[in-house]
């Protein structure tokens, strides 16, 4: 038996599926358990944060100028 | 209210508790005792309690011996049988009621404050002792009252709503500043300009009267570690509560602690003194409409703040203020020119765009919490509700409810002929610009896997159920995801489990 | 919660008097003032915005004493440490203007009626005017139904035994009340059980109590007229179990067990006619005999009380004119 030490993430698919294009890039990911769900290391949190934001930024679209 | 019809009970059940009754159930009995021997306390108290709550005292307070519970049973209702029982329940936790529940009996201190409040008479001088005629100052008039109230408390809500901005408004004294610290509402050390918290911002969005309450209740907290006497403070604040507006009171029936609250309570814009070593004070409106009541219509009445409303322009917001306090009689004298802003002064499009009629710098930088303004004039503020300025509120820990609720209780009187009053659209997109936030959820914990066996797997999953840390579970993968907290038991656990494996 | 309650006073000097001398619980004017005085500040105690106001019915006039939204005189009287100044306001309002009005009473003027009528349309103009208020101060006079006062009502207590020619304005009142949804109240302290506060009190959701135990007068008022409408729907308080229908009929002011209504206009009278003097139709002179003729032959008799709806029972027999 082993346990792992790390993050437990639950979001939505689409969200999921931008953090698995983000850990091709650099690696994050400890498991990924199904489609909801990834464990991730614990130190790496905030950055991938930061990260999904700008990349989620990048899809809305505002009216002001 | 439509609804009324449909359930007639309704507009009871949804009555809010007044902030200060769970603090009183805190409280000793002989505490509370000590303090009902106080006919203003008692009354104030009554005040707060619900309307079913208020009842059932007044339907007991001129009977000499207690009542069997069947007896007053029979006139409730079969749909009011929860709200009277959980009244009764109330009325037994504040020690208002004695024998509960074996008989109906107000306790006797209670019973004969209360008594004297509502006959008049008695010589506990509980209602303050009005001071003799000056014979150099005339009294203060209602409205240096009110100007100087609402002076000191905007003074500490615009202290705190532009701390962090760089902008450096009057400092309220260090007793408002050390209450706002310790009451969360603004954090920093000593060396450091305090900063407004999470809590401190959606303060900011209460209505005045539980500001005011929330502030206070803090001060009782303090005053339990500066080891005075509770009793006598809340008494105190009860009976500022039934004092009349525009009188002066003398100080010299007053005990040393109540003495030492006169400074505090100044800070807080509460009462006014002439000068610190006056021995006269005069309540402000403040202090007199501590225990009116502070849901829904009645908003207006009590609000200082509220009457804030075009703050600057002070002979206007005097005249508002005035009208206010007498209910909906004083709205009438005041209905001319200011009735609109008593009401509320916001007005927001469908296209989100948000108009504030105000020249009040507080209310601009409240709004400004969450709305991205543009224009401002004379006496309007022009802004927009953006994705940004919603996002910004929500890292500030306000949350989308509070905004709409905000928007709501200052809706301009020509929103509420709406219905809903605030745009569906408006509304929906800031609850959903809030669930956007939320699209991550992380918790820290450890993953265990690689299980020898199903039983062994199940065995351990068993246990840390139990403990209620599981957050994620597969069977066919035979893991699961445990929070932190529960790490150092599951690990125990397990060693335990191997060494008497091993010992077998 | 705002409350609103209005409380109209019958102040019949002859009355008062008879019940003051009563052999049985006699209660007089001063003891009865004293528990009143104590009802209303229970009734002010219960929330500052609740809203006050006491109307009195002196023999031949009618005047507003006190009213807790009109703004008060700066109080001259400076009330002591014991007392709560808004209570003192209104005792002495009420208790010193009802002295100072009887006082300049003549003789011959305490003979007359006391317009409880007159007093009961004060109190439910003072609510429409409250109501007026209200909607504008919440901006909903433009176009938009009136919203009602939450829970609005006028508590009579009379000790005056009903004047029958005030039957009419009485109806009407009591229609305006619907109309307004103001919940009317009656106590009658003395003297017979009175048929229209019985009507009044059913037709507008009130509660009607004849006071048995005049020495618990204050423990009555509390129980079954301090509540607002909404509690009662929690607490209940007494009602009527058997209510007094009976109508008064227009051509003599009698109070009727069986009447004869007009088809048309639905006007009452005491015996067939053959022009209504309402609204001048015609009845045909067969009709007329047919109905004289299944009359009664006893005179006006004592009805008992209970005969619900005897009047109306027997005004819809009545046949249409051909």
């Amino acid at each position: 038996m082993r346990a792992i030490k790390g993050v437990l993430l639950t979001c939505d698919a689409a969200v999921k599926q931008i953090l698995l294009i983000m850990n091709e890039q650099q690696s994050f990911i400890i498991e990924d358990l199904d489609d909801h769900h990834l464990v991730i290391k614990a130190d790496e949190e905030y950055r991938i944060r930061r990260q999904l934001e700008t990349e989620l930024e990048k899809n809305t679209y505002t009216l002001e100028s | 209210m439509p609804s009324v019809e449909e359930n007639p009970l309704e507009s009871l059940e949804n009555v809010k508790t007044h902030a200060l009754l769970p603090f009183l159930h805190q409280q000793s009995a002989t505490a509370l005792s000590r303090l009902y021997t106080s006919p203003s306390s008692c009354l104030s108290i009554f005040r707060l309690l619900t309307p079913v709550e208020r009842q059932i005292v007044m339907n007991i307070l001129w009977l000499e011996s207690a009542i069997p519970l069947s007896t007053m049973a029979a006139w409730v209702t079969i749909d009011g049988k929860k709200l009277y029982e959980r009244s009764l329940e109330t009325l037994s936790q504040l020690h208002i009621l004695s024998q509960y529940p074996m008989k109906l009996l107000l306790n006797s201190t209670f019973k004969s404050s209360l008594r004297h409040a509502i006959t008049g008479g008695g010589t506990t001088g509980s209602f303050g002792v009005p001071a003799t005629k000056d014979p150099k100052h005339s009294p203060p008039t209602v409205e240096s009252l009110d100007g100087y109230a609402l002076e000191r408390w905007e003074t500490i809500l615009h202290y705190m709503v532009s701390s962090g901005t760089g902008q450096l408004p009057t400092k309220p004294s260090t007793g408002v500043l050390y209450l706002l610290k310790e009451s969360g509402l603004m954090s920093g050390s000593q060396n450091f300009e305090p900063q407004i918290t999470s809590e401190g911002f959606q303060f900011l969005l209460h209505s005045p009267h539980d500001q005011l309450w929330e502030l206070l209740l803090q001060y009782l907290h303090m005053v339990e570690r500066r080891s005075m006497d509770l009793v006598e403070v809340i008494s105190f604040l009860l009976m500022l509560s039934t004092m009349e507006l525009g009188r002066e009171y003398s100080t010299e029936n007053l005990s040393q602690t109540q003495k030492v609250m006169l400074e505090d309570l100044r800070d807080y814009g509460l009462i006014w003194q002439r000068r610190p070593s006056s021995k006269r004070f005069s309540p402000t409106r403040l202090a007199t409409t501590l225990t009116s009541s502070s849901e829904g219509s009645s908003l207006s009445t009590l609000a200082p703040t509220q009457a804030t409303g075009l703050g600057n322009s002070s002979s206007n917001a005097l005249t508002r203020s005035k009208g206010t306090g007498a209910g909906i009689g004083g709205g009438a004298a005041g209905g001319g020119a200011g009735s609109g802003n008593q009401q509320g002064f916001i007005i927001l499009e469908t296209n989100y765009r948000v108009y504030a009629y105000t020249d009040n710098p507080l209310q601009t930088a409240v709004l400004n919490l969450f709305v991205s303004l543009k224009y401002r004039f004379p006496n309007l503020v022009v802004g927009s509700i953006t994705r940004e300025s919603v996002k910004k509120a929500l890292n500030n820990g306000i949350s989308s409810e509070q905004i709409i609720s905000y928007l709501l209780t200052h809706a301009h009187p020509q929103m509420r002929k709406f219905n809903p009053m605030i745009p569906v659209t408006v509304q929906d997109q800031i609850r959903l610009w809030e669930l956007e936030k939320n699209r991550l959820k992380s918790d820290s914990g450890f993953l265990y896997t690689s299980f020898q066996s199903q039983a062994d797997y199940e065995y351990v999953l068993n246990y840390a159920k139990e403990l209620g840390v599981v957050l994620w579970e597969n069977n066919a993968k035979r893991c699961f995801f445990a929070h932190e907290e529960g790490h150092g038991n599951i690990k125990s656990f397990i060693e335990r489990r191997r060494t008497a494996g091993q010992g077998q | 919660m705002m409350d609103t309650l209005c409380v109209v006073i019958d102040l019949s000097v002859k009355h008062w008097q008879r019940s003051a001398t009563a052999s049985d619980q006699p209660l007089s004017l001063p003891a009865f003032l004293i528990q009143l005085v104590a009802f209303l500040n229970a009734y002010s105690a219960g929330s500052s915005d609740n809203a006050l106001a006491v109307f009195a019915a002196f023999p031949g006039k009618s005047l507003m004493l006190y009213s807790s939204t009109d703004t008060q005189p700066q109080s001259t009287t400076v009330s002591g440490p014991n007392s709560y100044p808004p209570f003192q306001l209104l005792d002495d309002a009420v208790v010193s203007s009802i002295i100072h009005h009887l006082e300049s009473l003549s003789d011959s003027e305490q003979e007359a009626p006391c317009p409880l009528v007159g007093a009961l349309t004060k109190a439910l103009c003072f609510i429409n005017r409250l109501t007026l208020d209200h909607n504008t101060n919440t901006s909903n006079a433009e176009g938009l139904d009136p919203i009602a006062l939450p829970d609005p009502r006028v508590l009579i207590l009379s000790v005056s035994p009903d004047i029958t020619s005030s039957y009419i304005p009485i109806m009407n009142s009591i229609f305006s009340a619907q109309k307004l949804k103001v919940t009317i109240d009656a106590c009658q302290l003395s003297g017979p059980d009175s048929v229209f506060l019985q009507q009044a009190a059913h037709l507008t959701g009130g509660s009607y109590l004849y006071l048995e135990r005049r020495d618990a007068l204050l423990q009555h008022l509390t129980m079954t007229f301090l509540p607002s409408p909404s509690v009662r729907g929690a607490i209940a308080v007494p009602t009527q179990d058997k209510v007094d229908f009976r109508a008064a009929c227009f051509c003599h002011k009698n109070i009727v067990d069986i009447g004869f209504v007009c088809s048309v206009c639905l006007s009452i009278f005491c015996q067939p006619v053959p022009v209504c003097s309402t609204c001048r139709t015609k009845f045909p002179m067969k009709t007329l005999q047919r109905l004289n003729a299944s009359r009664p032959p006893a005179q006006p008799r004592p009805a008992p009380i209970g005969t619900n709806g005897v009047s109306k029972a027997n005004g819809s027999s009545y046949g249409t004119p051909a």
